[in-house]
């Protein structure tokens, strides 16, 4: 970032060195605001090495508290592990459902027109904008309590993600195959329903998995204004300061978040292995059940063999709709309840219209300026601790395997913990507040960019590495010069990226009371204050728009 | 022109470009005043640089274009004013073959060439078994025609460059053209492949009797593949001859005239190849109203 700072040198003779572009000024101004701002925001929210070792005794305490651990019994455990896993899996199928029609209406190649086209676009943005939490309290009110208006909430919001990957991947695909289709005169639905599915089903399927842990993340977090499951469990035991339940519940989600992670990235890669396979391969069980069948002139079956692949897939297709009859038998949708609660739409929406400050409009400022302030904070601590972590991390940063790898796996777990389970555990330990947020916040911030800085270190260009070795520079020089100045745009933008995620997950930590805006979101669902909640939509969907727009600007300043 | 004229004109020309411009913006011509006819039956063969409109041509026949000025006369039918369906109806016709084959990769390769009939058929299809057995029946006939009905059930992407332009063709034939259309069929083939890619193009042509026009740069394949050649270059027609008794000295002409370069200053360099026209081109032959033979 300094070396963009300087400011034009004293003029000499020669050579005159050329005056930096006004957008990079403006970009190093702006930088240096958000650092100052970051600073000051550590100031304001009180965190210093004394708060911190002062919450030590509270943590000792806590930690004392917490054990031993107490399960619930394990019909218990199961029911409940069973009810987020068929929530989470209902609100993801959802999501995908909705997706696709979305997509192909945003997608150049696609799309029925640009008005469409503008139209879905829209929609994804909102769709992200707002949270699923607030969603979640709109449909609680439209549904009642349960698992329904988590799952749509849910389903709603992470359009907003899926969508918008599926356009991407749609746009990237090689137009060819649909534009044969169109010069055989194929029409539209032909054209997209024969080129595209079976090419995007590898990304469609990695994109709804990655969502499906996100969401399982999420469910936690929606316990907290009653929709069911383990985050509805974790929220009882601690209103009731029953830490020893609490905290087994939240390893629990630990354990689940951990456990998805590992089956979905073993989906993952079997999906790109299989690409690029032969449909009937010369597997044992290909020859066994298509013992005798010739495919040529000659076949009179004209069907597909059932190859492994074929069995694969027929076995895929049948676990979802297997899991989706069990999921919605778990959850027990209730169907009138549903119907009932759409045909009351226009009653619920008045409750949220107009917006209200609630009284105070300067209360709902200053909590914003305070949820401003922990995401400014939280990203300045991870980031200056998520450099040295992401250095050590990186492969081509640090010539010693085990150093590296070291550092690679406490990222990994680190990255593991969910944020609203660090956010829990701050809350016990330092109190409801900021404090709290901030650094649950902090901890998320260094596991996420620690990995992007690492990633983006080893993807410099070793070729610029090697010329300046080349030279005789020493491994230092090298790192400095070449790798650290290639990975500083990145830097900056994931760091603008990780303010953006901040601003969003502070407001949703709030809930769980770690002070700013997102506390009084929840207090105003609670006294069913609903004209409150849309202020604050509003407040954070503009904040988030804002900062979405600028750093989007800075990446481009900074390359 | 009386309609009993344009009939008869229809019925002699498959294809027709009457003064077709086409302006791309910004003062770019992909094609400039090209008028040609492309008489039914015959292999025509494009020759011409990357750029030179070969492309821009053939997608002003199939529609995927349409012309700033002029017009397209395909099978009797002017190609811009059909409309939608009309256009449709009319691109079941011609068959199209890529340079990039567009296959479907991870559909197998019976599904790819069944996908020839969908122009036919009505509603998209998502998996073989939504075909009819008559459509899959045929296919597999296609498949064995070009050689390939024992890797039917294969995925697309895992067969040779040249296999899968033979897939391509197989898909093409699905649609029982009476044009076929081949944008550099072989330029993304090795030479072995690309002759018997051509062999099976001109076999194909001549027992289904198909109107064939092919954009190639290879000008020895050009002279083996078809009857005429018709030269491009900055989107202008700048030669037209058959290739009957073509001599040796001949063909040599072909490609500086294509490229722009005269054999005779050819010290002139690749340079001023761009920015000459081909007014002052002593090679160019002529064009005559569209009706050259």
């Amino acid at each position: 970032m300094s070396m963009l700072t300087e400011a034009p040198p004293e003029v000499r003779e020669v050579p005159v060195r050329p005056r930096p572009a006004g957008s990079s000024l403006a970009a190093a101004l702006v930088m240096i605001s958000l650092v100052v701002g970051g600073v000051w925001s550590v100031g304001a929210l009180g965190i210093d090495i004394a708060t911190i070792v002062d919450s030590f005794d509270n943590a000792v305490n806590f930690f004392a508290r917490m054990f031993p651990l107490d399960f619930p019994p394990v019909a218990e455990t199961l029911s409940l592990v069973f009810e987020t896993l068929a929530i989470v899996f209902l609100a993801t199928l959802l999501s995908v459902a909705l997706s696709v029609p979305v997509a192909l209406a945003a997608a150049r190649p696609t799309r029925w027109g640009v008005t469409s086209q503008w139209v879905a676009r829209a929609l994804t943005v909102l769709a992200r904008a707002v949270p699923d939490l607030v969603l979640a309290i709109i449909f609680l009110r439209m549904f009642g309590l349960g698992a329904t208006a988590g799952i749509i909430a849910m389903g709603i919001h992470s359009v907003g993600m899926i969508a918008k990957l599926y356009a991407d991947a749609i746009e990237e695909l090689d137009d060819g195959p649909r534009e044969s289709v169109e010069s055989l005169g194929g029409s539209r639905a032909q054209q997209i329903m024969a080129a595209i599915p079976q090419t995007l089903m590898p990304q469609l399927i990695a994109t709804a998995l990655h969502r499906f842990d996100i969401n399982l993340r999420t469910s936690v977090l929606l316990g907290y204004v009653g929709v069911g499951g383990i985050g509805l469990a974790i929220a009882d035991s601690l209103r009731t300061l029953d830490y020893q339940r609490g905290m087994a519940l939240a390893v629990l989600v630990l354990l689940l978040c951990i456990g998805l992670e590992l089956v979905s990235g073993a989906i993952r890669a079997a999906l790109m292995r299989s690409a690029g396979q032969r449909i009937t391969g010369g597997t044992w069980v290909d020859r066994l059940l298509n013992h005798g069948r010739e495919s040529g002139v000659n076949d009179l079956h004209l069907t597909p063999p059932w190859s492994s692949a074929r069995i694969r897939r027929f076995l895929s297709i049948a676990l979802i709709v297997v899991f989706t009859v069990a999921a919605l038998w778990r959850v027990d949708v209730s169907w009138s309840a549903l119907a009932q609660g759409i045909l009351d739409l226009p009653q619920t929406l008045a409750l949220f219209f107009p917006p209200s400050a609630g009284g105070s409009m300067s209360n709902l400022f200053e909590q914003l300026l305070v949820t401003i302030q922990i995401s400014l904070a939280a990203t300045l601590i991870g980031a200056v601790l998520a450099l040295p972590i992401g250095i050590l991390a990186a492969r081509n940063a640090v010539a010693n395997a085990y150093v590296h790898q070291t550092f690679r796996v406490i990222i990994v777990i680190v990255r593991g913990i969910p944020e609203l389970i660090l956010a829990i555990i701050f809350v016990v330990i330092s109190g409801l507040g900021e404090v709290a947020g901030t650094l649950a916040l902090s901890i998320g911030a260094i596991g996420l960019l620690s990995k992007l800085i690492a990633d983006s270190l080893e993807e410099t260009d070793t070729q610029v590495q090697e010329a300046m070795r080349a030279t005789g520079a020493s491994e230092a020089q090298v790192f400095f010069s070449a790798t650290l100045r290639q990975a500083a745009p990145a830097f900056v933008a994931h760091t603008m990226y990780l303010l953006d995620n901040n601003i969003r997950s502070a407001t949703l930590l709030g809930v769980v009371g770690a002070g700013g805006i997102g506390f009084l979101l929840l207090n105003a669902s609670r006294v069913n204050q609903f004209d409150v909640v849309t202020m604050v939509l509003i407040l954070m969907v503009a904040v988030v728009l804002a900062v979405e727009a600028l750093s989007m600007w800075l990446r481009k300043a900074v390359r | 022109m009386t309609t009993e004229l344009q009939r008869e004109i229809d019925d002699i020309y498959s294809v027709q470009l009457d003064h077709v411009t086409k302006d791309f913006g910004g003062g770019v011509l992909g094609l400039d005043d090209v008028n040609v006819g492309f008489r039914t039956g015959r292999v025509t063969v494009l020759l011409g640089l990357s750029g030179s409109g070969k492309s821009t041509l053939l997608r002003h026949i199939n529609g995927l274009h349409s012309p700033t000025s002029g017009t397209v006369r395909v099978l009797g039918q002017d190609v811009n004013s059909v409309g939608k369906r009309g256009l449709r109806e009319l691109r079941r016709n011609i068959g199209v073959i890529f340079q990039s084959f567009n296959l479907v990769g991870p559909m197998s390769v019976l599904e790819n060439v069944c996908a020839g009939q969908l122009g036919s058929l009505k509603g998209p299809r998502i998996s073989l078994m939504m075909y009819p057995k008559s459509v899959r029946r045929e296919a597999i006939e296609k498949l064995d025609r070009v050689g390939l009905a024992d890797r039917a059930y294969q995925r697309a992407d895992t067969l040779s460059g040249g296999q899968q332009q033979r897939v391509a063709i197989a898909r093409a034939l699905m649609q029982h053209p009476t044009v076929l259309l081949a944008d550099e069929p072989v330029a993304s083939l090795d030479p072995v492949s690309a002759l018997d890619v051509i062999n099976l193009l001109r076999q194909i042509a001549e027992e289904d009797d198909l109107t064939v026009i092919a954009s190639l740069h290879q000008v020895q394949l050009a002279i083996e593949f078809a009857d005429r050649i018709i030269g491009l270059r900055n989107g202008q027609a700048v030669l037209d001859r058959t290739t009957q008794g073509l001599s040796a000295e001949e063909a040599s002409t072909i490609y500086s005239s294509v490229s722009g370069m005269d054999i005779s200053d050819a010290e002139a360099g690749a340079g001023s190849a761009s920015t000459s026209t081909s007014d002052s081109d002593s090679v160019r032959t002529p064009m005559s109203s569209g009706v050259t033979r």
